[in-house]
Order: structure tokens, then C-alpha cells, then sequence
């Protein structure tokens, strides 16, 4: 999905749309073109073996995808592979999805973000990525919503209002978790490579993650 | 553990950010608090999606899909 598209809102805004799993999550989905089979009628066909399916499901989601797994890995031809690797293993793990334990997307971001982490430590390119994360740090620390821009944040399109909920956090906030969602580090990994003491990290993650949280729920309110 | 810490280390469970020896308390307040506790777990993954939708979708190679159709074409075939 390289471009989402958007739906206009009574008030005349454009917004995307909220989803909602069995238990209630206050997720947010990219919105669907009238008539698009829903995330969880496209799992449903690949659990039959439909490869059409699997071919819709990778037509709406590839791009998410691959932008999660160069954020990672920082290697454009490593993470085109890896994308292949994950739309195999959704084709051969789709039996095993459970929409009663949460939405298709949340389960292709987490199986995703494992993979793209365990290939990163694989391949020991750690370093190489740490070398370059070190540099990001330094010149943007807030770079993970440091392209979002006020006319964007008008259109409000789903990633905008998204990013919008993480840029109002604190950079040093943002920082931890980028550190551990992107790159898989434990607190006290992000202790040392931010030199800053390990409580005021498990502080920074669970402040900063409560507000997301919370800032999803306004969300769904706000649409 | 009261239900809010337990919210708070369930967001740290959900992106992997517990320590070795916070996961076994985290555990062991998971089977305290139950289905409520299971529920809050559930929600905590909606997390998971808005950081990847944070991200500016990024264009992948036209070959991939091609390989991938091909591979699971090949799979299919008996």
C-alpha cells in the first residue's frame, strides 16, 4: 500500500478509518477502497490456499512492511528478501493465525519485526547498523516522525495521526522506543548505548508507550 | 503487582523490552489477573500496528512478488 487511501469525515477532514479486534484494541487500519475484501476475509481465503489472496494481501501491505523491515535493518536488497521470506511464511503460517488473539496486520507486524530483528543479528550486521544508528542519533534524534510536516498533520491521513501521537512525546522518550521497538534492544542495551541510567530508560518506555497507548484511544475517539 | 503496573509492564512485554527478571513477576501477575489480564495483553499489540503505520510505506521490487507468486505456485502444485 504506497499510497493510502483516505475518506473524508462529515466534518470535511480526511481521516482513516479504526478497527477493532475481538477484544476490543483500539487498533488503527489504513482505510479500504468500497468493496475490498477486509484484511480478515483475505486471511481467511489464504487459509484455504487462495493466492489471490495472499497476492491482495501483498498488494495493501507490502510497503508497511518493508518500510518496517529497512527501519531495521537499514539494507535495501537484504530487506527485499526478507519481505519475500515474510509473505512466504504468512502463506505458510496462516493456519496458525487466530483472529480471537488480534487483527491480521498486528500479527504480519509482529512476525515481521522478528524476523527483521533475528536477521539483523544473523547476519552480524549489527555493528554495521549500530555504526550508522550512532550517526542517526546524533544528527536526528527525534528522526523516527522528524519528516512529518504541519501540512501533512492537516491531512491527517492514519500515519500522520499516528505520528502526530509519537512526536508529542519527548525525543529522549521516542528515542528509547525506537531502540527497542526497531531495534530489538533490551533496557539495559539501551542503558548503555544512550548512557543513561537503567531506571530512567524503564521510566522513558513506560511513559512514552502509556501515551501512545492512550494517544490511540483519543484517536478512535477524534474518528 | 496491581492492575496498573501489570498495564505498564504488559506495554514493555508486547515490543520485548522486559528484562530476564521482570518476565518471570510479569508471568506470574499474567496468571493473577487472568482473561482481564490476556484481554489488556491483546489491546497492548495495537501498538505493534501503529509503529509500523507510523512508518512512510516504502516501495519494494516488482521481482519480489513475482518470485513469491512463483514460489507459492510451486508450492501449490502437487
Amino acid at each position: 500500500m504506497e499510497s493510502p487511501e483516505l475518506t473524508s469525515s462529515p466534518r470535511g477532514k480526511k481521516r482513516g478509518r479504526m478497527a477493532h479486534s475481538r477484544a476490543g484494541a483500539h487498533t488503527i487500519a489504513p482505510p479500504l477502497e468500497p468493496g475490498a475484501p477486509s484484511d480478515s476475509e483475505l486471511m481467511k481465503g489464504i487459509q484455504a490456499g487462495d493466492a489471490d489472496a495472499l497476492s491482495q494481501l501483498y498488494d495493501r501491505y507490502n510497503g508497511i512492511l518493508k518500510a518496517l523491515i529497512l527501519r531495521v535493518i537499514h539494507n535495501e536488497a537484504e530487506a527485499d528478501d526478507l519481505l519475500q521470506e515474510i509473505f512466504m511464511e504468512i502463506w505458510n503460517q496462516a493456519k496458525n493465525f487466530s483472529e480471537q488473539k488480534g487483527k491480521p496486520l498486528g500479527w504480519m507486524v509482529t512476525l515481521a519485526r522478528r524476523r527483521a530483528i533475528d536477521g539483523l543479528r544473523k547476519k552480524q550486521a549489527y555493528a554495521r547498523a549500530e555504526e550508522r544508528l550512532q550517526n542517526e542519533t546524533e544528527q536526528q534524534p527525534d528522526a523516527w516522525v522528524h519528516n512529518a510536516t504541519e501540512e501533512e498533520i492537516v491531512l491527517g491521513d492514519t500515519r500522520v495521526l499516528i505520528r502526530k501521537v509519537i512526536s508529542s512525546l519527548p525525543p529522549a522518550q521516542q528515542q528509547a522506543i525506537d531502540l527497542a521497538f526497531f531495534r530489538g534492544m533490551s533496557q539495559r542495551e539501551i542503558a548503555a548505548k544512550t548512557n543513561t541510567p537503567l531506571g530512567t530508560v524503564k521510566t522513558r518506555l513506560e511513559l512514552g508507550l502509556k501515551k501512545i497507548y492512550d494517544g490511540l484511544k483519543d484517536l478512535k475517539d477524534e474518528l | 503487582m496491581n492492575f496498573e503496573q501489570f498495564q505498564n509492564q504488559s506495554r514493555l512485554y508486547v515490543i520485548g523490552a522486559l528484562e530476564a527478571e521482570e518476565l518471570q513477576e510479569f508471568e506470574e501477575a499474567r496468571e493473577k489477573f487472568g482473561k482481564k489480564g490476556e484481554d489488556f495483553i491483546s489491546k497492548c499489540y495495537a501498538l505493534h500496528e501503529a509503529f509500523a503505520l507510523s512508518l512512510r510505506p516504502a516501495k519494494s521490487s516488482d521481482a519480489i512478488k513475482d518470485r513469491l507468486m512463483a514460489m507459492v505456485k510451486a508450492k501449490k502444485q502437487p
